[in-house]
């Protein structure tokens, strides 16, 4: 490896990303664009879900309830029915989310202690709005109930103050107001962090497409110092967002920042060497530009998004899936981006992640420069 | 043309299959230190292969090549600066300017600063860029990009230097320019091997080979060609109707009654290549006057390379 033979293919690279402009714009502005792009569109919380009522019991307690279910802004009381042929005719349409139908029994049983006798309708096409209706009114009933209950033993005579009732606490550590941002956006940067590999697998193939590849192969230039040249000014590029994403996780997000920044720095210099190590390794196999990008989507874009842990457990997919996602620099970058801005988790706990994906990061470098042969034919 | 008895390259048996199709034949032939050798075929014949694989981009079949005193079947290795190659693609970086792409090229052969200075200059002389240096490759015209491309193959003085194609598309005043330039290196001891298909330059080469479907027909220097592979003479003739006049005389060959060896239009003239033509003249004009063919002129003149590759692609 000859320093000088690297340093001549990284000032080359530099001056093709400094002259096109569409370069530098991928690299340097597709990772903010995507993060707020994915933190806004994930994140969004469900709000005045319209229901329908039909209450059977006519009640000044039915009324109640209803009234304090639909009272603040999470569900709205669209309308009040006489019959299910209405409910189903409102759900149909889709002005309804869900449907609350109160039994004729409804304050006999509760007043008697027999349970609360409720039915909730929901449109299974779309189950979000639906759910969320559910444990909304869940909710409420349990408070509704608890409020019945000592009601009724006051009037029995039994003081309130001598009752112990159970106390469940449920703490969550580390993210404690359970904001999804918090836990998303980490994850997110993780992803959009990788975006340089795309390019770094472009630029390959376009020097074999013009042409300039066989001219490169001809020179002294060995085939690991132009890979490793390739690579360095993506590197450098992307440290920059290394030092921009944070900024605005902190500033515009609020996301908690408890780790060490230095740290963070250092673990995405390791994490970027290897996603454009795998960049590198589509550009080596793909003959054209259109092939690599296509190929960037399939083995670097897609399983950064939904392989790597950010959306879905490791932990909850099939074995087969689970190999995979070790193989991916950014399944072991996301615990990374978690730990640091979260729990502030040091390389005590870190390094197993760290040494992942540095060896990732050797394995397909020299997978690339093996089969980058210097050979065009 | 002969440098301590050794020739620059020796290529012995070189055989290039691609699955079924044999792209390069067990082809032999010597290179010498210094001088222009030309590689001549028409499309697809093979030259672009056989240059990969001197340069060991593309690994033979079986055969030998050395380049230099080194065997070059698996790759170049440590003689690589000492070689020069410009490919048939526009080899620059179109969206670099002229000075970006000469320091990228003076770096990768790698040049000490003093010596990229006095190349880069020489360079941009040689090109006719000076003045022109941060312009941005792709807005130069084809003459001047295939003078920069030269310019930055040559850069780091290689022993020799591989052409592929070099003055493809280029307009026949800057090839002209393009051939003074390759008679410059040689001069200065740079060994040139340079493939093309235009016949006419196949004059300006000091030695040649003529591929044709992976194999060589045709082997030597210019005079020597000539004289081997031309069995008789040419007689050019400038009929009032020379298309017609092809078809009678074909017609006759065919007949019998007129034994040449070829019969070919060359341009608005009839070319025929035979033994003993001055005998064959009178039946020539006979034929000709049959048909009602006037006949302007009609000389025995010196073949060209070209007559010689027509004969020698009809055996």
């Amino acid at each position: 490896m000859s320093f000088r033979h690297i340093w001549a293919i990284t000032r080359k690279e530099f001056h093709h990303i400094l002259r096109d402009r569409s370069t530098l714009f991928l690299v340097l502005i597709t990772p903010t664009a995507l993060l707020l792009l994915f933190a806004y569109a994930l994140t969004v919380d469900i709000q005045h879900v319209p229901i329908a009522v039909l209450d059977y019991d006519r009640s000044s307690l039915s009324r109640t309830f209803v009234q304090q279910i639909t009272a603040g802004e999470d569900i709205d009381l669209y309308a009040q029915v006489e019959t299910i042929g209405e409910i189903e005719d409102l759900l149909m349409k889709g002005e309804v989310k869900a449907a609350l139908i109160l039994s004729p029994n409804f304050s006999n049983d509760l007043l008697a202690l027999k349970g609360l006798p409720l039915q909730v309708i929901i449109d299974g096409t779309e189950p979000e709005s639906g759910v969320f209706a559910v444990d909304h009114i869940a909710w409420r009933a349990e408070e509704f109930v608890n409020q019945a209950v000592a009601g009724q033993l006051q009037a029995m005579g039994v003081p309130l103050d001598t009752l112990q009732p159970i106390d469940l606490r449920i703490r969550t550590w580390f993210n404690p107001d359970l904001k999804p941002r918090n836990d998303l956006i980490p994850g997110l940067i993780s992803m959009v962090l990788g975006m340089p590999a795309l390019s770094v697998a472009l630029t390959l193939a376009h020097e074999r497409e013009h042409g300039t590849l066989e001219q490169l192969m001809a020179t002294p230039i060995g085939r690991a110092e132009l890979l490793v040249g390739k690579m360095v000014p993506y590197i450098i590029v992307g440290l920059i967002n290394v030092v921009v994403i944070p900024i605005i996780a902190i500033l515009w997000f609020r996301i908690p920042f408890n780790g060490s920044f230095i740290l963070f720095f250092v673990l995405s210099a390791i994490f970027l060497f290897s996603i454009l190590s795998l960049g590198i390794i589509v550009g080596v196999f793909m003959p054209t530009q259109a092939a690599a990008l296509a190929l960037s989507f399939l083995v670097i874009f897609f399983p950064g998004f939904f392989l790597t842990g950010i959306f879905f457990p490791i932990a909850s997919m099939p074995e087969i899936m689970r190999l995979e996602a070790l193989g991916l620099p950014g399944t072991h970058y996301a615990v990374i981006t978690r730990g640091i801005f979260l729990p502030g988790v040091g390389l005590d706990v870190l390094w197993p992640y760290a040494i992942m994906m540095t060896g990732l990061g050797f394995a397909f470098t020299g997978v690339a420069a093996l089969f980058f042969k210097k050979k065009l034919g | 043309m002969m440098n301590n008895g050794k020739p620059a390259i020796t290529v012995r048996e070189l055989t290039k299959n691609f699955d079924s199709f044999t792209a390069v034949n067990a082809i032999d032939f010597d290179v010498y230190h210094g001088e222009i050798f030309g590689f001549l075929g028409p499309n697809g014949s093979g030259k672009t292969t056989t240059i990969r694989m001197m340069l060991g981009l593309v690994e033979p079949s079986s055969g030998t090549i050395d380049v230099l005193g080194t065997r070059v079947n698996q790759g170049v290795g440590d003689i690589r600066p000492r070689l020069g190659y410009m490919s048939q693609r526009f080899s620059l970086y179109n969206d670099l300017s002229v000075l970006q792409n000469l320091q990228f090229y003076g770096k990768a052969y790698g040049l000490n600063k003093e010596a990229m200075e006095q190349r880069i200059g020489e360079a941009l002389e040689m090109s006719g860029l000076v003045g022109r240096e941060n312009t941005q490759t792709k807005e130069l015209s084809g003459g001047w990009r295939q003078r920069l491309a030269l310019s930055a193959a040559i850069l780091h003085r290689p022993e020799v230097l591989f052409l592929d194609e070099p003055t493809a598309g280029v307009d026949p005043v800057s090839r002209r320019a393009f051939w003074d330039l390759l008679y410059k290196f040689v001069a200065e001891g740079i060994t040139v091997f340079v493939t093309t298909h235009y016949m006419d330059e196949a004059e300006h080469c000091h030695r040649l080979a003529f591929i044709q479907r992976g194999m060589i027909i045709a082997y030597g220097s210019p005079e020597q060609i000539k004289h081997e592979k031309m069995q008789g003479q040419v007689l050019e003739i400038s009929p009032s109707d020379s298309i017609k006049s092809i078809k009678v005389l074909r017609e006759a060959q065919q007949e019998d009654r007129l034994q040449v060896e070829e019969i070919e239009l060359y341009g608005s003239l009839v070319h025929i290549i035979a033994v003993d033509l001055e005998e064959k003249k009178l039946l020539v004009k006979e034929i000709l006057g049959q048909a009602d063919i006037d006949i302007e002129q009609m000389t025995i003149i010196e073949p060209s390379l070209e007559d010689v590759f027509i004969a020698s692609m009809r055996d």
